[in-house]
């Protein structure tokens, strides 16, 4: 196990680096930063000062070779906007943003496989078709529109809960509860889907057939064969909250790394693209090797 | 209710949001639509930075007056003369302290200045100063000279866009700036919030507000609610459509204007009747009461009428979409391609309902006769649209924009956006650069003249672009404040204006 | 076009007996509510544009927001008017070309592409493996929003375009899937006894894994389809996605947000369809699940007796 997490996080060290420098290259194809940090009417001068001041003057390879030096010294660089080191910004934003997926993953799991296996023992009843359709309008529903009408229903009509912000357990609420929806609507549907394709495999109905009820060993056992699709949807959704959860944190006020992201690449601050990329990519490779030592748990016969 | 209790409760014991609950302190929470990236004060000139410092850290020699008429007003100089020659000189306030405990001298004004002209940083201001150099002769600790090369009849005026730091400040940008003002910067949890308290030893009268914390929220209905609720004391800044409250809600010239930049380089628009079509075109009053706030008015210049060389007598081209048509035919008629197409490039998010507006613009424009699409792009390609040198296009590419001039004097607009040189400029006429380097030099009455002569050529002989709108602003500002809103809202908010019922 | 995954097995297994399983098919009748749904958006999609196109960019700025379920300016207002007064229930189904376009476009590309390596990588040996899978790290670790705004700038936003940006941001999840499952199956029973028979790789692969793990796919790509369409309104909502004058049902939620509180059918009817779309897509395929799985076809037939 050491040595198969050992390999594995030398081929991610691998592909961290093909990925920083797609998008080193990639993101100067967008624009040129002087335009955007300085007023329009700026004068040719002021750009041409500012572009000299942050190295966008020179050629690309040649800040592409600065930059490679200054990471191996883990200098990742000033913001252009902030005047900041990258780093720091984007680590201050991932403390919000971590906590923030770690939270809802860790309720949409257990959510999710405990309704998702509920509809799978019920098919075509009515407690599979309302958690069906429940958590289908859900998953369906634009995040934004739920947003806003639960501010306006828990925050001014209710007068439960901030409308936004940080700094209380209180402000969580409702941005753990939207980011919530989404991937506990697509991850309950698939533990449903699987949960059936296993509940069918033979040694299931060898194993009913010979009296063994609804007990907890079926279930168990069950779960265990039909888990592999579901960690993988589980991956994917919550490496989409590793990314940061852009529209949430916008409306919220809520200072995590996606709407950092965001406003980084529009203005074209490249460090700070480049450091929050790092950042969530790590984040995100560490979970697929977490995945993939969950694949090999659950079924053994999966070697790499 | 139980619930419900229990919350308040928690909310209250969280220091977070005790400022917004407790209702009778002097302590109030300011939401605003973007978080600051810099507090650096030469940079104060840019709104979402200016609308916390500027005059409430750092003060400026001389300040606009955009509450009554009084025209430029004394802050951290107390007068000042025109000693000929390009020539100024400042009598500076005696008795002003920084923040840091040291005094305000003339030493102090020549550093601020230094700084912005510093290439090792990169300060906003300096592009007032374009073509101007400046000198500064410090006479004694509160008398500078200050001699601008050529001549600047309005350098008083540029005093008001500089932020006067201490000579200790380093020529790099600060994340604690030190300035005269009125409040210090207390704490700045970046992403959260900014926190400003008052500070004891200031020179002028003492502010009301004791505190103020800055937050920010991307949703104008967000940041609505949160006044609503109490979260907050003012938002600056909410959309029509938020704005339902007669009680808190406030609607205010905010200094912007809207327009259509046209190239009278490319074809078919080379053609003044082409130009013409194009304005009498566009049915300006049927956007005013739907997608734009009651309020705004129809622009005929590219400043609001509050600023010097307003010319009252010029009038919108009248919406006439049959005179448009054979405008175009007469054009036609004289080898004009008027099949070309006209593209509307617009940004998104510019400011409310911006992507409505060119959807009916552009079907206005069909309506008339012209081959016309739109694209709404980012603020980068915007820009690269919007500024010298213009991309090649097939026809050409009307570039929806908003312009803001709240400094009382149209050169901060005119060079800009008509002179040959400029860089939005869309024409090259001689005349007009003329006029804009003549009114540039001059003072006084023939100042005043020469801009409403421009402001005529530009719209009735050139017919250089669309001018379209002068926007409203909407501020939502919590019961228990005495504040109203101004046309400098969007560029600054002191703190020392606000009070409490 | 639009929900190809979701109709084309049906036609494959007609020489089984369409009949049968249209028969099937109605008896569940959540699935075929589902059916007729998925055909009505279809039709929308294909004749909407040429039919609609014109009224669905009408403007009248007097009449905007006008509210829906007022018959007082023909029926084609029942919906209510948009912020420029242009009718919404011409807008949605003329948007439904091009909203299909780009979900069903993004979705199948993903899948297939997805699918294609997943199966390479769960197969082949280790080194493959690796390379494929670290690949994939790295499109899933690329932000989709950088993505979007690099081929927006460069290429330029269009339709294609946008597909494009969806679609590889779409591809781990196929890609992983696919080869998490073919791990598992090829060590089950009858792909090693294929194996020891002799039997090509390719016939093994297509013969006895894919349609092992197709019924996983099929109910993550309907799934997707939603994710999609809420995907390209949030890049509208962030101004890199799709622009008027082209419209889908995710532009037409974004562009009606800032009225949430005061023209609510702005916002509420484009979201609506996309719902009620994923919504059937997702009972369909969960129907098909169930009828094309030899296995769990009794679940079916069963309810058949206890329903009647």
């Amino acid at each position: 196990m050491i040595k198969l997490v050992g390999q594995r996080a030398i081929a991610s060290l691998l592909s961290l680096s093909v990925l920083m420098v797609m998008v080193f290259f990639l993101s100067r194809l967008t624009g040129d930063p002087a335009a955007l940090f300085l007023p329009i009417d700026a004068t040719e001068q002021m750009k041409e000062q500012f572009r000299a001041l942050h190295g966008l003057d020179r050629p690309i390879l040649e800040q592409f070779g600065l930059y490679i030096r200054d990471v191996l010294h883990l200098d990742f660089g000033e913001s252009l906007r902030r005047a900041r080191p990258a780093i720091d910004i984007v680590l201050e934003a991932y403390a919000w943003t971590l906590p923030l997926a770690l939270i809802t993953m860790a309720l949409v799991i257990v959510a999710a496989i405990f309704l998702g296996s509920i509809a799978a023992f019920n098919v075509g009843g009515v407690i599979d078709r309302g958690i069906s359709v429940v958590s289908l309008i859900g998953a369906s529903a634009p995040d934004f529109w739920i947003a806003i009408v639960a501010i306006v229903v828990f925050a001014i009509n209710l007068a439960w809960l901030p409308t936004s912000g940080v700094g209380t357990p209180w402000h969580w609420i409702m941005p753990v509860g939207i980011l919530f929806i989404r991937p506990f609507g697509l991850i309950v549907q698939v533990v449903r889907g699987s949960m059936l394709s296993a509940l069918s495999a033979p040694y299931v109905k060898t194993a009913r057939a010979k009296g063994v009820k609804n007990g907890p060993l079926i279930f168990v056992h069950t779960l265990r064969n039909a888990m592999l699709p579901v960690i993988t949807v589980i991956g994917d959704q919550a490496a989409a909250l590793l990314n940061g959860a852009v529209i949430v944190e916008t409306i919220f006020g809520f200072p995590g790394v996606g709407k950092l992201m965001i406003d980084s690449i529009l203005q074209r601050d490249f460090n700070v693209v480049m450091a929050a990329i790092l950042v969530t990519a790590i984040a995100i490779f560490i979970m697929n090797i977490l995945i993939d030592i969950a694949y090999s748990i659950l079924d053994p016969r999966i070697r790499q | 209710m139980t619930l419900r209790y229990l919350l308040t409760g928690a909310l209250l014991a969280s220091a977070a949001v005790s400022p917004a609950l407790a209702q009778d302190n002097t302590a109030i929470t300011v939401v605003l639509s973007e978080e600051l990236d810099l507090v650096e004060p030469c940079m104060a000139t840019r709104s979402n930075i200016g609308r916390v410092i500027l005059q409430n850290i750092n003060e400026t020699l001389t300040e606009l007056d955009v509450r009554g008429d009084a025209g430029l007003m004394p802050r951290l100089a107390e007068s000042w003369e025109d000693r000929g020659d390009g020539v100024w000189r400042f009598s500076l306030r005696d008795g002003v302290t920084f923040s840091d405990g040291t005094a305000f001298d003339a030493a102090d004004v020549k550093h601020s200045f230094d700084r912005v002209f510093s290439d090792q940083i990169t300060c906003e201001s300096a592009r007032y100063f374009a073509d101007t150099q400046l000198t500064f002769d410090i006479v004694d600790d509160l008398t500078i000279d200050v001699t601008a090369e050529p001549a600047q009849p309005i350098l008083p005026l540029l005093m008001s866009l500089v932020t006067i730091v201490p000579s200790e400040t380093p020529v790099e940008f600060v994340r604690d700036p030190i300035g005269t003002g009125p409040y210090v910067l207390s704490e700045w949890q970046a992403g959260q919030y900014i926190q400003l308290d008052r500070r004891d030893d200031y020179w002028g009268e003492q502010p009301e507000v004791t505190s103020a914390r800055y937050v920010f929220r991307g949703e104008a209905a967000v940041r609505a609610a949160m006044v609503e609720t109490g979260e907050a004391d003012i938002a600056p800044q909410i959309t029509e459509l938020e704005a339902t409250n007669p009680a808190t809600d406030f609607s205010y010239p905010n200094s912007e204007t809207v327009y259509l930049r046209v190239d009278s380089a490319d074809e078919p628009t080379s053609d003044i009747r082409v130009r013409k079509a194009l304005n009498h075109a566009i049915d300006r009053e049927a956007f005013i009461g739907t997608l734009l706030a009651d309020g705004t008015e129809l622009a005929v210049a590219m400043v609001p009428p509050t600023t010097l060389g307003w010319n009252g007598d010029l009038a919108p081209l009248a919406y006439d979409p049959d005179l448009a048509r054979e405008l175009l035919a007469e054009a036609e008629a004289d080898g004009v391609d008027v099949s070309l197409p006209v593209e509307i490039i617009a940004r998104t998010e510019n400011f409310p309902n911006v992507t409505e507006v060119a959807e009916a613009l552009t079907q206005m424009l069909s309506d008339a006769g012209f081959n016309a699409s739109m694209r709404m792009v980012e603020v980068a390609e915007h820009e690269q649209y919007y500024s010298k040198p213009y991309p090649e296009s097939e026809g050409t590419n009307l570039i929806l924009a908003q312009h803001d001039n709240s400094r009382g004097d149209p050169v901060f607009s005119m060079y800009f956006k008509y002179h040959s040189e400029g860089t939005q400029s869309g024409i090259a006429i001689p005349e007009v650069d003329d006029l804009i380097e003549r009114a540039t030099a001059a003072t006084g009455a023939e100042r005043d003249a020469l801009w409403s002569e421009l402001f005529a050529y530009v719209h009735d002989e050139a017919v250089a672009d669309v001018l379209l709108f002068h926007m409203v602003g909407h501020s939502r500002v919590g019961e228990r404040l005495d504040f109203t809103p101004t046309i400098a809202t969007n560029q600054q908010l002191q703190l020392s204006e606000i009070g409490f019922k | 076009m639009s929900d190809s995954t979701a109709v084309k097995p049906v036609s494959q297994d007609q020489n089984k007996g369409a009949s049968a399983l249209l028969g099937m098919l109605w008896r569940d009748k959540f699935a075929f509510v589902s059916a007729i749904v998925l055909l009505i958006i279809m039709a929308f999609a294909i004749f909407g544009p040429a039919l609609l196109g014109d009224l669905a960019t009408s403007q009248n700025l007097r009449g905007r927001n006008s509210p829906p379920f007022d018959l007082s300016r023909g029926w084609i207002f029942v919906l209510g008017g948009d912020s420029l007064g242009r009718p919404i229930l011409a807008r949605l189904i003329v948007a439904a070309q091009s909203t299909m376009a780009v979900a069903a476009g993004a979705v199948a590309t993903a899948l297939v592409i997805g699918a294609f390596f997943g199966l390479i990588a769960g197969y082949m040996g280790k080194t493959a493996s690796q390379i494929i899978m670290r690949l994939a790290d790295v499109i899933m670790s690329f932000p989709s929003l950088l993505l979007a705004v690099v081929v927006l700038y460069v290429l330029g936003p269009s339709i294609p375009n946008m597909i494009l940006v969806l679609a590889i941001t779409r591809i781990p999840i196929y890609l992983r899937t696919t080869r998490a499952e073919v791990l598992e199956v090829r060590e089950r029973m009858f792909v090693q006894a294929a194996v020891v028979m002799g039997a090509s790789h390719r016939r093994i692969v297509l013969r006895h894994i894919l349609p092992v793990i197709a019924p996983t796919l099929i109910t993550i790509a309907t799934l997707d389809f939603a994710f999609v369409m809420l995907a390209e309104s949030s890049l509208s909502f962030l101004g890199i996605g799709i622009q008027p004058p082209s419209i889908t049902w995710g532009l037409m939620v974004s562009q009606g947000r800032p009225y949430l509180n005061t023209a609510w059918w702005l916002a509420f009817w484009p979201g609506l369809m996309i719902v009620i779309t994923a919504l059937s897509l997702n009972l369909l395929s969960n129907w098909m699940r169930v009828a094309l799985d030899p296995a769990q076809r009794w679940r079916l037939e069963s309810r058949k007796s206890t329903d009647a």
